[in-house]
């Protein structure tokens, strides 16, 4: 770690507490990917509730307060909640959230009375043990960085060596099953997994918070990429970003370091969730009030042509009456065929220009060739398993289909 | 009152409290979602705090109520975007808005009289020493704001009795008798909040969440009738105020975290050695089986009967 | 096709045989004593009415689940050991449509088993995957994300995962459902083009009319095995009333199901 350390623009205990939280973003990231996926990220939650009595044994045990050695009364916790949950689940009974639930709490109990009794022994170092509830970084020294990074090392190595498992696995598990994968076997290890990426963070970020840095970075990658292996990646670098950002604030500010990163991680989360392309909730808005705009235009344009082909050129108010449109929305679609051109106007009266008429052609076509998709489709070949799209039936089917299904209507009417 | 009096009425009230509404919780598979409110009140209380500069028990219930609002329209709208899982959609709300409280505590802890270790903990041991001004006489504060509760979940219980089993029961048969089942969640969940603000000076925010669960989970495990399941639930919180106040002074440990454990401990003995649905009597009830299946296999076989 | 042109091969062992096979739920009987076997190179059904164990049967033959008593052969082999013969095409009512995963990466989950869990894809897999593919005509969709496609181009998918497997039994667990009729007619005459070519494949299905018209051979089922065999001989009104029950067969079945009926 030494050289890392040095080559960091920052003092040396901040470049520790960056490092430190690099490390935990990022096998969070990653890790928790595959909880997320799974749809157990509620169980990661339970399991760092259960770190805490964990932490607490260990140091009665030991009476040491440095990270590493609790980290193993923290694993040892988080397994064994690990192993109560599924058993609860499979007992019958006990719903899964039920079950989770019991577990969370109970263990966190447990974790609360013996915090107390610590605090009753007055022993020296107690203190320490809080930082444990909502998460410190300051305290973080380099050895504890070191373990945390050959932890974090080793089980993203174990994520890239079984990789393609993990994928069929999560993706279709009786498939996988079918083809001859140990699922059981391969859901302990992701769970096994979960409880690593725990126990590096439950320092930093605290156990009632730590969920969030299992969720965060998976929730904001999967809206920028369809693909697992670039979820996995882009969850780790954004959970480095979000555990390094977070714990530099925190470590300005004096404020507790776990809420900071989960409030940066949740700012993240909340950009990726609106703006993402293709998918982000704004986009999608964006798109949709295009569509819309787009039939309100078609629409309108065919009205006016029905006009014009009945008596002479319509006022907007003409139009608006014979339409049965509302005012604004036709004022709207005037405005914007104005803007491309598609109108003439004589004083009030307005007509189509030569564009326009275009325009009008190729909406009667299209409207045209869906009447024909859905009289005589079923007459089509067509070579692989393309499906017609409404909005563009042409493009959707291919030129040379689309021609074919008109010559099928032709035909038919002749 | 005596002190321990004092006490273990307000370990036993916030108990019943929490009983009366954990096993709808449990039978509606929303007992995580009550684990999100219970933490996303928190931010509550500090607003509450921060707004009125008191700690007169109505505006922070009627913070924490808008908090827990917000929760539970937040996760439900996450989900609806189709953009997260229900349980991703949950760990990203009730973490950002409990992080919210923690640092408001944290940046205005002299102002509002609070501090981390009591949104933990808890103040049960304090209660004697806080007493509210009700018409002139001067009663322990936790218990009154106990009884309240109490009174508030039984007549929200008995209000709502039918459409309470019918959404939980059968959510589509319930809509379709327009009785909607998100709205009494919703309904529900609120009632959590309210509970968990007022249960929260004397077990702290998350341990409300194991009065929620943990003895209804364990009475699930005991019986079949709704009725009974909270009776018995109710039954098990009081064992666990008991039980817990006892120990507690034994091991010089926290309260609120003591009647956890204890009830805990209740919910492993239902586990092990409920009646009907308990691990001892499956495990004798399925070996029964097997064996008949066998004999009766055997039989069909050696009477050469066909398949 | 009569039942005398069904292809099945004399001496071979049948691509799937069950035998006494017995599964319950809890204590609850799913599938009791059940034998049946599917020819080898015959295109096969399994009927029966809801809850009478068809999938169950498909789940546990596999070791999906575990089965109380009786054992499922592939090819004459214990089906655990010839995992490698057998392509699977599961319900789809588990998928997680949001998964991050392209068209071909789920079509390049059935090279895996073939060249082994931890190894890289040759050449010659993404040759497979290609044709598998094309064969399905999800070739120009590859690179979408799985949630983007319609139902129909789903299970094209599934279906096109199963033959990159390159296995000579598949088993398909109700592929029809919730399919427009365009994909189930071009995933029938697929079906088909397989048996000609040689393999054997076993459909659990709801729709008796089907099976009658495209099918050689059928498994009525309804907890215990109703009757097992050639299409012509199994798929009559008395075997269907035992499996369905009068009642049913009067009034609760569908269309397809009653004309076979009466």
């Amino acid at each position: 770690m030494g050289p890392l350390i040095d080559a960091l623009p920052f003092s040396y205990t901040v470049s520790v507490i960056a490092l430190g939280a690099a490390v935990l973003g990022l096998t969070a990231g990653v890790l928790g990917t595959l909880a997320v996926l799974r749809q157990r990220t509620l169980v990661g939650d339970a399991l760092a509730h259960a770190t805490l009595p964990g932490v607490c044994v260990a140091f009665i045990a030991t009476g040491a307060k440095d990270a590493s050695t609790l980290l193993v009364g923290a694993g040892a916790f988080g397994l064994i909640g690990a192993l109560l949950v599924v058993g609860l689940e499979r007992s019958g009974r006990t719903r899964p959230d039920a079950a989770i639930g019991v577990m969370l709490s109970s263990f966190f109990a447990l974790g609360i009375v013996l915090l107390t009794y610590i605090g009753s022994l007055n022993q020296s170092g107690q203190a320490g043990l809080e930082s444990y509830l909502f998460g410190q970084a300051a305290g973080l020294v380099e050895r504890d960085v070191t373990i945390m990074a050959a932890l974090g090392l080793g089980a993203l190595a174990v994520v890239a060596a079984l990789f393609r498992p993990l994928k069929s696995t999560l993706f279709d598990a009786d498939h996988a099953a079918a083809g001859g994968l140990p699922i059981r076997a391969l859901e302990v290890v992701m769970t096994a997994l979960l409880v690593v990426a725990i126990v590096i963070g439950v320092r930093t970020v605290g156990a009632i918070l730590m969920v969030a840095m299992l969720v965060v970075p998976a929730a904001a990658a999967r809206q920028l990429t369809g693909r697992l292996a670039g979820v996995l990646v882009l969850a780790g670098l954004i959970g480095a970003t979000v555990g390094v950002t977070g714990a530099l604030l925190s470590a300005q500010s004096g404020l507790p370091t776990g809420p900071v990163i989960v409030l940066v991680g949740f700012l993240v989360v909340l950009a990726c969730l609106l703006l993402a392309p293709g998918r982000g909730i704004l986009w999608r808005a964006r798109k949709l009030a295009r569509d819309r705009r787009r039939l309100l235009v078609e629409g309108v344009l065919i009205d006016l042509e029905t006009a014009l082909h009945g008596g002479p050129p319509p006022t907007q108010h003409e139009l608006a009456l014979a339409s049965g449109r509302p005012r604004r929305a036709l004022r709207r679609a005037l405005g914007d065929l104005e803007r491309t051109g598609a109108l003439a106007r004589d004083g009030e009266r307005i007509y189509l220009s030569e564009s326009g008429a275009a325009s009008v052609h190729a909406v009667l076509e299209r409207r045209d060739l869906w009447s024909a998709w859905l009289e005589h489709g079923w007459r089509l070949e067509l070579p692989d398993a393309r499906e017609p799209d409404p909005r563009d039936l042409r493009a959707s089917l291919g030129d040379e289909h689309a021609d074919r299904l008109r010559a099928l209507a032709a035909e038919a009417r002749a | 009152m005596s002190s321990d009096l004092i006490i273990l009425l307000t370990a036993g009230l916030t108990a019943t409290a929490c009983g009366l509404l954990g096993p709808f919780l449990v039978l509606r598979r929303n007992a995580l979602m009550s684990d999100a409110v219970a933490h996303a009140v928190l931010p509550g209380i500090v607003v509450a705090y921060l707004i009125f500069q008191t700690r007169a028990p109505l505006p922070i219930v009627a913070g924490a109520a808008v908090f827990g609002i917000i929760c539970v329209l937040g996760i439900d709208a996450l989900r609806g975007t189709g953009l997260v899982k229900w349980d991703a959609a949950i760990a990203l709300v009730f973490p950002a808005l409990f992080a919210l409280g923690v640092i408001g505590i944290s940046t205005y802890a002299s102002g509002v009289h609070l501090d981390l270790d009591s949104t933990i903990y808890g103040e049960i041991a304090f209660a004697p020493f806080l007493s509210l001004d009700v018409l002139g006489a001067e009663l322990p504060r936790t218990v009154v704001l106990g009884f309240a509760a109490v009174a508030a979940n039984l007549a929200f219980v008995a209000l709502l009795w039918r459409k309470l089993k019918t959404t939980s029961f059968d959510p589509q048969y319930a809509q379709a008798v327009d009785v909607s089942p998100a709205r009494m969640s919703r309904l529900l969940l609120v009632a959590v909040a309210i509970t968990a603000v007022i249960s929260f000076e004397s077990v702290g925010a998350i341990l409300v969440v194991t009065l929620l669960i943990v003895p209804a989970a364990a009475a699930h495990l005991l019986t079949d009738r709704l009725t009974a399941m909270i009776a018995i639930t109710v039954a098990i919180g009081w064992a666990s105020a008991i039980g817990g106040l006892s120990f507690a002074s034994a091991a010089d440990a926290s309260i609120a975290g003591m009647m956890g454990v204890v009830a805990a401990g209740c919910f492993v003995l239902a586990l092990l050695a409920g009646p009907r649905y308990g691990l001892a009597a499956r495990a004798i009830r399925r070996r029964r089986a097997g064996r008949r299946a066998r004999v009766a296999l055997g039989a069909a076989r050696e009477a050469g009967a066909p398949s | 096709m009569s039942v005398d042109e069904v292809p099945v091969h004399s001496g071979g062992a049948p691509a799937l045989e069950v035998r006494r096979l017995t599964v319950s739920y809890e204590t609850r009987p799913v599938l009791w004593d059940v034998d049946a076997s599917f020819p080898t190179g015959a295109l096969s059904a399994i009927v029966g009415p809801n809850g009478a164990g068809k999938s169950t049967l498909l789940r546990a033959a596999l070791g999906l689940i575990p089965a109380d008593a009786g054992q499922a052969l592939v090819q004459g082999r214990p089906a655990r050991s010839a995992l490698d013969r057998v392509a699977f095409v599961p319900q789809r009512d588990a998928v997680d449509w949001d998964f991050p995963i392209t068209v071909r990466e789920v079509v390049e989950m059935g090279r895996y088993p073939v060249r082994g869990w931890l190894r890289r894809l040759t050449g010659e897999d993404r040759a497979i995957v290609d044709e598998a593919l094309e064969r399905v005509g999800m070739g120009p969709f590859a690179r979408r994300q799985i949630g983007r496609l319609s139902g129909g181009q789903r299970q094209r998918v599934f279906i096109a995962r199963a033959l990159a497997r390159q296995a000579p039994v598949m088993l398909l667990d109700e592929p029809f459902a919730g399919i427009d009729a365009r994909t189930e007619a071009t995933l029938l005459d697929l079906l088909r083009e397989l048996r000609a070519e040689g393999r054997s494949i076993v459909v659990v299905h709801h729709d008796l009319g089907t099976v009658r018209a495209s099918f050689d051979w059928a498994l009525v089922l309804n907890v215990r095995a109703v009757a097992c065999g050639p299409v012509g001989e199994v798929i009559v009104p008395q075997t269907l009333r035992r499996a369905y029950g009068t009642d049913a067969v009067n009034d609760g079945a569908q269309d397809g199901e009653l004309r076979w009926v009466r």
